[in-house]
């Protein structure tokens, strides 16, 4: 029987609600964590791995495979948690954050199963992206890349090379998708460096541009489905987001760009999330 | 094949950035994954035959050198083979974070192809020159480093960067002629020294442009009854650490030259193997703790030590003080 779109909706919304309680399980293993970047992300992470991207959990380097960079690679807990979840890893490896000598770290390495690019240090993954996707473009091969950045890290501007770059080659077969939750390491972004207007910044740098709310389902299965946004350019989808979404104290606070996390806060936010 | 071997050498004219250009024609013909990365360089290293070739295996990306270095690791994860061709000073200085991350912690097949390494863009002034790309690169997990005396051995390295299954930074030359010294046939040995003059008085080992330099300063001194080998040390990284030792145990001492800081280059390597293993006088031949004046090359080379005569001195220094 054909999945309903509510149906669909449903589902997605309960592997995101998944990978929030598993961002908190990794944190709680590793004794802190990036819980707000993590949990910003979720749903667009759900999204990906459990609708729109072309994958093979039992065969990660698939070569037709879609890629996925997540360029804010401190947001690691949370592809973490999807990679589990979608059964790249084992389960038990989100026990392991932080481990001596585990493969899950706090930033994604490529010698886990599933992580396409060692990422962390910012402003680069959009590159690399873009690498990924003109090297299907040169082997005719139709997967898509998606890469996630930060808005903080657009500060970095290694970011607009590649966006220039991207668009010159007219590479609609890649997407970047902004996290935008507004609030980096020290404070409100705003405060920082403004990134204001962002909508502009991508579309003069040539990307057709949707901004949704990254934390609709809804509209976040439908922007994802009606990619390429333009056969011609690549596409930016900014996505407005809670940084801590799901965990009340956690929101909207820099506090939990990275955070402590004993047993203590672990049952209060699986207790937020249970809902 | 052939009217590649006859016509390359000509078109590369004895540099090893021409050369390297020329090879990846004949690359891109035996590997049909190279692609070429250009950062606004198509004419520094030569590959303009190369582009009209293989248009549909060619990438210019501007003068973006961070960006550069990043699509090449995207495109290598896709199964590709990518060769940037790069300035040396900017591609290892200021996008040094992506080769570390992106391609060595990585551990991508990028192959890095920099010219105008060391003092070659000496008018250009030192914005613009490459003095500390040897010991960036070298103290970098998975690089494979390496640095070609002439046309022929960079051509052959560069096809031979094919067997390599990791990062390559080849360092070249700039628009300076560097005399031939490896023979037509003689092979590319990675991580093998290349002994172009023997000599059991005194060992000098040099690479890149310098060894050409140590190959005069050698045949200064047989006139004088000093016979001074000659190592070609085109390999950095693997080292060959065999070649050093029989050097340190066949001669009286060891003058290393480089076109390039005495910190961290090969003069730092052969000091680091040889201070645990076999402690030996030396003598280094290279840039100082400073940045270097504009001038011609060759001007600014000798002006700092990097010259026949500084090598033919440092070698009877150490013979002649005990």
């Amino acid at each position: 029987m054909k999945e309903t779109k509510a149906d669909l909706i449903k589902r997605l919304e309960g592997e995101a609600r998944q990978v929030r309680r598993n961002i908190w399980r990794a944190l709680r293993a590793g004794g802190s964590g990036h819980a707000g970047g993590s949990s910003s992300a979720a749903d667009i992470l759900a999204a990906l791995y459990f609708h729109r991207m072309r994958v093979r959990p039992a065969q990660p380097k698939w070569p037709d495979r879609d890629r996925f960079v997540l360029s804010k690679g401190h947001a690691n807990a949370a592809l973490g948690a999807v990679l589990a979840q979608a059964g790249f890893i084992d389960e038990a490896v989100l026990d392991k954050f932080y481990a001596f000598e585990s493969p899950f770290g706090m930033h994604p390495d490529i010698k886990m199963n599933g992580v396409e690019m060692c990422t962390g240090a910012l402003g680069h993954g959009l590159a690399i992206a873009m690498g990924m996707a003109l090297g299907a473009r040169m082997q005719k091969k139709d997967f898509h890349t998606f890469v996630m950045v930060g808005d903080g890290e657009l500060h970095e501007g290694s970011n607009w090379e590649a966006a220039m770059a991207a668009s010159h080659y007219q590479l609609a077969n890649l997407t970047v998708i902004v996290d935008y939750n507004k609030i980096a390491q020290s404070g409100p972004l705003n405060e920082l460096i403004d990134i204001h207007p962002l909508v502009d910044k991508w579309r003069a740098f040539g990307f057709e541009v949707k901004e949704i709310d990254g934390h609709n389902m809804a509209e976040i299965i439908d922007t994802l489905d009606a990619l390429p946004l333009n056969a011609e350019r690549p596409s930016a989808i900014i996505a407005h987001t809670i940084k801590g979404k799901g965990v009340s104290f956690a929101e909207n606070t820099y506090m939990w760009h990275s955070n402590n996390v004993n047993d203590e806060i672990h049952a209060k936010a699986i207790a937020e999330l249970a809902r | 094949m052939n009217a590649i071997t006859t016509d390359w050498r000509a078109r590369a004219a004895n540099q090893t950035r021409l050369a390297f250009g020329q090879a990846l024609l004949e690359l891109g013909a035996r590997e049909p994954r190279t692609v070429v990365l250009s950062a606004d360089t198509q004419d520094l290293l030569g590959i303009r035959t190369y582009i009209e070739r293989f248009p549909e295996r060619f990438v210019e990306l501007g003068i973006a050198e961070q960006n550069t270095i990043g699509v090449a690791s995207g495109l290598a994860t896709t199964g590709l083979r990518p060769y940037v061709c790069a300035y040396a000073p900017f591609i290892t200085a200021r996008s040094m974070e992506q080769v570390r991350n992106d391609v060595a912690y990585a551990n991508q097949r990028v192959v890095i192809g920099a010219g105008a390494s060391g003092i070659s863009l000496g008018v250009a002034g030192g914005t613009h020159h490459a003095l500390e790309d040897i010991a960036l690169m070298r103290s970098l997990p998975n690089m494979t480093v390496i640095i070609p005396a002439d046309a022929d051995q960079a051509y052959r390295a560069t096809l031979a960067t094919l067997d390599i299954d990791g990062p390559v930074y080849m360092r070249l030359g700039g628009r300076v002629e560097e005399p031939p010294h490896t023979g037509v046939d003689t092979p590319f040995q990675l991580g093998r020294a290349l002994e172009l003059r023997p000599g059991n008085d005194i060992a000098i080992i040099a690479c890149g442009a310098m060894v050409d330099l140590a190959v005069k300063a050698s045949d200064q001194l047989k006139s004088e009854g000093i016979n001074a080998r000659v190592l070609n040390m085109h390999t950095i990284k693997p080292f060959d650490l065999d070649a050093v030792l029989k050097a340190a145990a066949e001669t009286r001492g060891i003058v290393t030259a480089e076109e390039h800081h005495l910190v961290g280059g090969l003069g730092g390597a052969v000091a680091d193997l040889l201070s645990i293993e076999r402690p030996t006088r030396m003598r280094m031949i290279g840039m100082p703790d400073v940045f270097a004046v504009v001038g011609p090359t060759v001007k600014v080379r000798e002006k700092y030590g990097m010259s026949v005569a500084a090598i033919v001195n440092a070698c009877r220094e150490l013979l002649e003080k005990r």
